[in-house]
């Protein structure tokens, strides 16, 4: 019933707004219907107003919602840099291109890098579908957060786990034949498992292979790509580090010698394991006996 | 012929009793600051090492722990030396193949083959295999555990082609032999010394450093007959 009431006050205030056509273009003014419309097209006002740009009007990005039902709404008209921006991402498919591309408006540095990256080249110049645009590491475009905190995805703490979402795929490390161990290795390294319980100083993806501008790691210019880039990289924590230390990270499977190590001292534990529990289960087994049939055991006389 | 038998034998001197203390607290903080790292991708562990301080904290504090434990291990070889010079030192902790008689005597016992448990020496097989583990530990996860605190100084030690796999080796080393001495210890050490029905809650020898003559005698008695003589035990 109060649904229907819902939708009857918000059909009326519609059409109120359809013939004050223009008046009002603020975030409540939009949300009094997606607030509280259900799937895809909802946005959660709290989380909204929490979000970093929580402030905005949602025509500062969607500024030319289509269909009747938005006639009216209409943000500034798109600058060259958001069309071109909004072209360049039309292999992604995107529903409303020119919002994705409106991050460019406030954020050019950002999206000029992003240009030149293996991620972006793979979307505007490879047009193809696969590469991520800024939503996909950033999150949900209405609840981006700002980054020390655990509600932002490219977060320190989070950022693996977002780029794990292409990069522990299968039909994407196929395709771009990438080591389909990369996220487990990384993840069982030390700097991994620091990162895991928390330690601040420690290295995610991104740290070492850079973000909006990541490159390839075949590629020159990457962070990564080369021994003397390297050795800068990983300077920035291990001073002096040397071509011979910056050959410890590979995220390659484990070598067959350190695998049959790990094997020998696995079969050595369980080994050792197996005899001392045999051992003092036995122990344990004798000590009732005597007890029982021995009276006391053999020690008191 | 009867000596004078002492109620209770001196089996450790306040140096070996000191350096077992260090020993084992050195061992604790290492096993259990370490875990975390070991097993930080199972849930509780963040947790774990935030009791510790948190991850930076936890990891200066396993650095110290595992220095000083190395110190005491080093310490604990110029004890020897100290003793081989006062001319004090027996070589009763040799692994020698009476031990492996005494094993399979020990197995006959259990399964009631034997009447008798083994004529232990001085220290049993067990007692042996638990000194020199510590050997064993040290060599791999001392060199190990000082090999990984220092990488970029001890790449330069590497040849080149080991690199491909020698930091995963040093890691495997480290994680895996601590895993094994960990299981070691809490099951034959925390047995034979706390659980047992004649020494719970625990074999106070690590503090006084004495054993009951008669314990002595049931548990060492080549060891006894050795320093008393045949003789002196009239039920043999």
């Amino acid at each position: 019933m109060r649904f229907r009431l819902n939708v009857l006050f918000l059909l009326l205030f519609t059409f109120l707004l359809v013939t004050t056509a223009g008046a009002a273009t603020d975030s409540a003014t939009c949300l009094s219907c997606h607030g509280s419309m259900e799937g895809a097209v909802n946005v959660n006002k709290d989380k909204y107003a929490k979000s970093v740009h929580g402030s905005f009007d949602c025509v500062t990005c969607h500024m030319a919602p289509k269909g009747a039902q938005h006639a009216g709404l209409k943000g500034a008209a798109p600058d060259k840099a958001v069309k071109e921006f909004a072209a360049a991402l039309a292999p992604k498919g995107l529903k409303d291109p020119l919002a994705a591309a409106a991050c460019v408006g406030c954020h050019p540095d950002k999206v000029e890098a992003y240009k030149g990256s293996i991620h972006g080249q793979n979307v505007i110049v490879k047009r193809s579908a696969d590469g991520p645009v800024c939503t996909n590491c950033h999150g949900v475009p209405h609840y981006i957060e700002k980054r020390p905190s655990m509600a932002s995805k490219v977060y320190l703490y989070n950022v693996v786990e977002s780029c794990g979402k292409c990069h522990e795929e299968k039909h994407i490390t196929e395709k771009y034949k990438f080591s389909p161990l990369v996220m487990e290795r990384y993840k069982e390294s030390f700097h991994g498992r620091k990162l895991k319980l928390g330690h601040s100083g420690a290295p995610s993806c991104a740290s070492c292979h850079g973000a909006h501008d990541i490159k390839s790691t075949k590629d020159a210019s990457s962070p990564v790509g080369s021994i003397e880039n390297k050795k800068k990289t990983c300077g920035k924590c291990h001073s002096g580090a040397t071509d011979k230390f910056v050959a410890a990270i590979t995220h390659r499977p484990l070598h067959p010698i350190a695998h049959f190590t790990e094997i020998a001292l696995i079969i050595l534990t369980v080994g050792t394991f197996m005899f001392i529990i045999t051992h003092v289960l036995l122990d344990i087994f004798a000590d009732i006996r005597d007890r029982l049939f021995r009276k006391g055991g053999d020690h008191h006389e | 012929m009867n000596k004078n038998i002492p109620l209770e034998i001196q089996r450790f001197d306040l140096s070996a009793r000191i350096q077992h203390i260090i020993m084992f607290t050195t061992f604790l903080i290492l096993s259990f600051t370490g875990w975390g790292l070991k097993y930080a991708f199972v849930e509780p562990s963040s947790a774990w090492i935030n009791v510790w301080g948190g991850p930076r904290i936890a990891g200066i504090i396993h650095r110290i722990a595992g220095i000083l434990m190395l110190l005491d291990f080093i310490y604990h070889q110029f004890y020897l030396l100290n003793l081989a010079r006062k001319k004090d030192l027996r070589l009763t902790i040799i692994p020698m193949p009476q031990d492996v008689v005494n094993m399979i005597h020990q197995f006959m016992y259990y399964f009631g083959l034997r009447k008798e448990r083994p004529y232990y020496g001085k220290f049993t097989y067990l007692q042996k295999f638990d000194y020199w583990a510590v050997y064993w530990g040290m060599f791999i996860i001392g060199t190990s555990g000082f090999f990984l605190a220092f990488p970029v100084t001890v790449s330069a030690l590497f040849p080149t082609w080991t690199l491909p796999w020698a930091w995963d080796v040093l890691f495997i080393m480290h994680s895996d032999e601590a895993l094994l001495a960990i299981v070691f210890i809490l099951i034959i050490h925390f047995y034979n010394e706390h659980l047992r029905s004649e020494y719970f809650p625990m074999n106070w020898l690590w503090l006084t450093g004495k054993m009951p003559i008669e314990q002595f005698k049931h548990h060492h008695p080549a060891e006894y007959d050795h320093l008393y003589g045949k003789g002196s035990d009239k039920k043999k």
